[in-house]
């Protein structure tokens, strides 16, 4: 072997086979991409292309994939493609391949020859064991080639035979789920497509160390692919499903307003689901406004009570407090309230907060505080890691100059950690904006709020304790989330514009979109401290 | 001031010593060199110090009178504390948590080590360079000006506008004074706004030099200032530091013989374990060292 072991700088791999390695990559992608649309359902498994269903299609095409890879590992033994492939595929392809060829050899003995218990387990360990051999003993270029060659090939086969299609129904004994062919054809060829790709990038580079790479190149683009097309999905669903809601009746027209004796011209929007109320007298648009300024009060109340809080937490901890054991105690404390389940929250604010705060009235007031409780750990975890990832170096120049510790806090360590602890306030009204749970006990007044808070407005002075307060923060209200959970379990919505989904999709778009803006808040702000910290 | 006055300064902080030593080996460990006399008043006064962290000491009994308005270099090989040592000037020992330092420290004959010591007046009188160059991740301007923006020396904010205390004219002049002390303000007088992190690592070290400046100290400690910069940048250093040396007291740090025997008028020679072996003018240290152990460091033997 070690005369073989001749490393060449510029690959000079013999064209055909580097043509049909990207071929077969080529095709891999296709049915990759294909499979998900069909998992879908956007492309129906029987529709005709080139005279053939889509399912046949795609068997077709992964048996070609499998026979191309095994006849690409077969002509770099025989030394046809350029390779420099090591002892073996490795250890993990082993064990991979082996419990592929377990599932196979399991499913296939019971369901298709109906092997009992014995006979699967036998049939499973049997071909689990061939699979893994195949795979760790031959050198690499052929234990890396032949079980995804095999493994495609019979996937590819089952399929074009259509022993598995469209109408193929499958429920498992002792489970109560169907397994239907429209999902089960889809998943194997997205599976079966993968293992071929990344046999075939392998071979086109021959193995080896770069082999590896590309192999793994392949699979780590296609998840963030695959994560990106998650997200796609979902935004674009919400998206086309609410936008229709939230623009029903929208217009806009000049209007004006007057000030002093004045008109001035102003361009007048109207975007009815976003301004209305919920249920009125005379609302013919039910909108959902109370909710959405709920959910900003809430967020609002939250971060005001939580991240001052959280972040003089922080600073003791990394800063004064002398005593590890102290910090470790108020971490793992930390940790425990942030994994704490959200509707504790609500209980505790029911049965702790409601009768000191608002006479055990359901309250705004009540639900920043139940939101701020759960911002809180977020906000001292993140702020703690950013502050104690500032330099000592800094801290030690600023008491070298003579400044005092809390000098040197706010001037120096604070303006440095600051991106890091915004990223975690962030993180944390992305997550409590969206929290339903801790809400339901403490905050709903009504499931159709006919009215929107009005907590600016509501301060009201005296010279008596308490000397100051809100009726809008005493009482309840509606927040984007709940309204949403409320209007779908409730089953219907005031009005006759929209149905109780179209009015739910609508929230979800608004929802959505609140939370994006925060976003865009935080991250603005983010920038502005990094550009200070590096430009200025 | 006379020569008498002189007399009785050394005197005083003879008898200082005899006072606070602990045991009589110590001292005659000492013996080699504490007949170094220098022409000049005292301006930083150690005895017997010891310094531990935690149940480690690094420090054993160290003490030396270091003159006004001259370099001062500590050498030695690494680990035989000599960073400990200069920490203990401006007492940044203290922010080491198991740190331990007992003996005494006299600046200007007041003890620094006692009971309501006011460690930002200290720091403000002993300031400190960094073996690596540590701007603040702000600009040229708020670096220099931070320490006297700190004590309130200077102020420029909105409040001291609004109500008619800002000097920022001073702040200028201040700004311009230290930059050029520290030879800085030819390169960086047209982009006082950038960043400081965007300078070289030898412009950085001269900005932590220009910074140290800007509080006005009396003394100036430098942790190996040259160690991270080349052969230009530190040259550059080595001239500024042999000016500085005009106005404040220095005390330097540094692993490069050659600098050390260029730069100062006295060295102090650690060796490991943490004692100070010899104390002198550079010029016999380095040409007529009293201990065998120093002359083998010296001439690399030992090390
Ligand atoms: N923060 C600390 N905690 C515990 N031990 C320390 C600490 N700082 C220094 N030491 C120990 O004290 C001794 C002296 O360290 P010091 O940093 O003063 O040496 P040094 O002479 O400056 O060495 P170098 O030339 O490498 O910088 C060393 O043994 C070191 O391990
Ligand atoms: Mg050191």
């Amino acid at each position: 072997m070690s005369t073989e072991r001749q490393t060449q700088l510029v690959s000079t791999q013999s064209s055909i086979g580097s043509r049909a390695t990207v071929a077969i990559i080529g095709l891999g992608l296709v049915v990759f991409a294909v499979s998900w649309l069909a998992l879908f359902q956007w492309i129906g498994g029987e529709t005709d292309v080139l005279g053939v269903g889509l399912f046949r299609l795609l068997g077709v095409c992964l048996l070609f994939i499998g026979v191309g890879t095994g006849a690409c590992g077969f002509a770099a033994r025989s030394g046809r493609i350029a390779a420099t492939p090591r002892r073996s595929a490795g250890l993990l392809t082993g064990v991979l391949f082996g419990l592929l060829g377990f599932l196979v050899g399991g499913l296939s003995g019971a369901q298709t020859f109906g092997l009992g218990t014995a006979g699967w387990l036998v049939s499973a360990a049997g071909i689990g064991t061939a699979a893994a051999t195949a795979a760790v003993f031959p050198r690499e270029e052929l234990g890396s080639t032949i079980p995804p060659s095999v493994f495609v090939t019979f996937v590819g086969a089952v399929i074009t035979a259509g022993i598995i299609d469209a109408g193929w129904t499958w429920t498992p004994v002792d489970l109560s789920v169907t397994l239907i062919g429209p999902v089960v054809v889809p998943l194997l060829t997205i599976v079966a497509s993968l293992i071929g790709v990344w046999s075939a990038a392998k071979a086109h580079s021959g193995f080896g160390a770069r082999g590896r790479q590309s192999g793994a190149f392949l699979l780590i683009s296609l998840s963030i692919l695959g994560m990106l097309s998650v997200l796609v999905l979902l935004v674009g669903f919400i998206v086309v499903r609410g936008l229709d809601t939230v623009l029903t009746d929208a217009g806009v027209g000049i209007g004006s307003i007057t000030v002093l004796n004045i008109q001035i011209p102003w361009v007048d929007v109207q975007i009815p689901f976003l301004m209305n109320v919920t249920q009125g007298l005379f609302v013919d648009v039910n909108g959902i406004l109370p909710a959405i300024v709920g959910t900003l009060w809430l967020v609002i109340g939250a971060v005001v009570f939580a991240v001052p809080l959280g972040i003089g937490a922080a600073i003791f901890l990394t800063e004064y407090s002398e005593s590890e054991r102290f910090t470790q105690l108020v971490e793992i404390a930390t940790n425990g309230l942030w994994s704490t389940p959200s509707i504790v929250f609500g209980l505790f604010g029911l049965t702790f907060l409601l009768p000191r705060i608002s006479n055990n009235h359901r309250s705004l007031l009540g639900g920043q505080l139940v939101l701020g409780f759960m911002l809180l750990p977020l906000v001292v975890i993140t702020s703690y890691e950013a502050i104690k990832a500032v330099p000592d170096e800094f801290r030690d120049a600023s008491a070298a100059l003579g400044v005092t510790r809390w000098q040197t806090i706010r001037s120096v360590v604070l303006p440095a950690a600051m991106p890091g602890i915004i990223t975690g306030i962030i993180l944390g009204v992305g997550r409590i904006a969206g929290e339903t749970a801790p809400l339901l006990f403490v905050f709903p007044r009504s499931t159709f709020p006919s009215s929107v808070p009005n907590v600016l407005g509501s301060f009201e002075f005296s010279l008596a304790p308490p000397f100051v307060t809100n009726e809008a923060l005493l009482s309840g209200g509606s927040a984007l989330p709940y309204q949403l959970y409320a209007s779908i379990t409730s089953g219907h919505v005031p009005g006759q514009t929209f149905t109780v989904e179209q009015f739910g999709w609508g929230t979800a778009f608004v929802l959505l979109i609140v939370v994006l803006a925060l976003y865009g808040i935080g991250i603005t702000t983010r920038l502005y401290f990094q550009r200070k910290l590096q430009h200025e | 001031m006379s020569d008498i006055d002189m007399k009785q300064t050394r005197a005083e902080s003879n008898e200082q010593r005899t006072t606070t030593t602990v045991g009589e080996t110590e001292e005659e460990l000492q013996s080699e060199w504490s007949a170094y006399e220098f022409d000049g008043q005292t301006k930083i006064s150690v005895s017997d110090l010891d310094v531990y962290y935690g149940s480690d000491q690094a420090l054993r009994g160290v003490s030396m009178d270091i003159p006004e308005k001259s370099v001062t270099a500590l050498i030695g090989p690494s680990g035989c504390g000599k960073s400990t040592f200069l920490r203990c000037l401006n007492r940044m020992n203290d922010r080491v948590s198991s740190a331990r330092v007992e003996g005494s420290v006299t600046l200007d004959g007041e003890e620094i080590y006692q009971d309501g010591v006011n460690l930002v007046e200290l720091r403000k009188r002993v300031g400190m360079v960094f073996q690596a160059p540590n701007p603040f991740p702000k600009s040229i301007r708020d670096n220099i000006a931070y320490g006297p923006r700190k004590h309130g020396d200077i102020d420029t904010g909105l409040l001291a506008r609004l109500l008619g205390d800002a000097n920022p004219e001073e702040e200028e002049d201040l700004i311009q004074r230290s930059l050029r002390q520290a030879a800085l303000w030819e390169e960086v007088s047209d982009r006082l706004d950038d960043n400081a992190l965007g300078l070289s690592g030898g412009q950085q070290q001269r900005l932590c030099i220009a910074r140290c400046l800007a509080v006005d100290p009396e003394i100036i400690l430098m942790d190996e200032p040259a160690s991270a910069l080349d052969p230009i940048a530190t040259s550059k250093i080595e001239d500024l530091i042999e000016s500085l040396a005009q106005e404040y007291t220095v005390v330097v740090v540094t692993h490069n013989m050659q600098q050390a025997a260029r730069i100062s008028d006295q060295t102090a020679v650690f060796l490991t374990g943490g004692e100070l072996v010899e104390y002198d003018d550079t010029d016999t240290i380095f040409e007529d060292p009293n201990s065998q152990r120093v002359e083998d460091y010296i001439t690399g033997k030992f090390g």
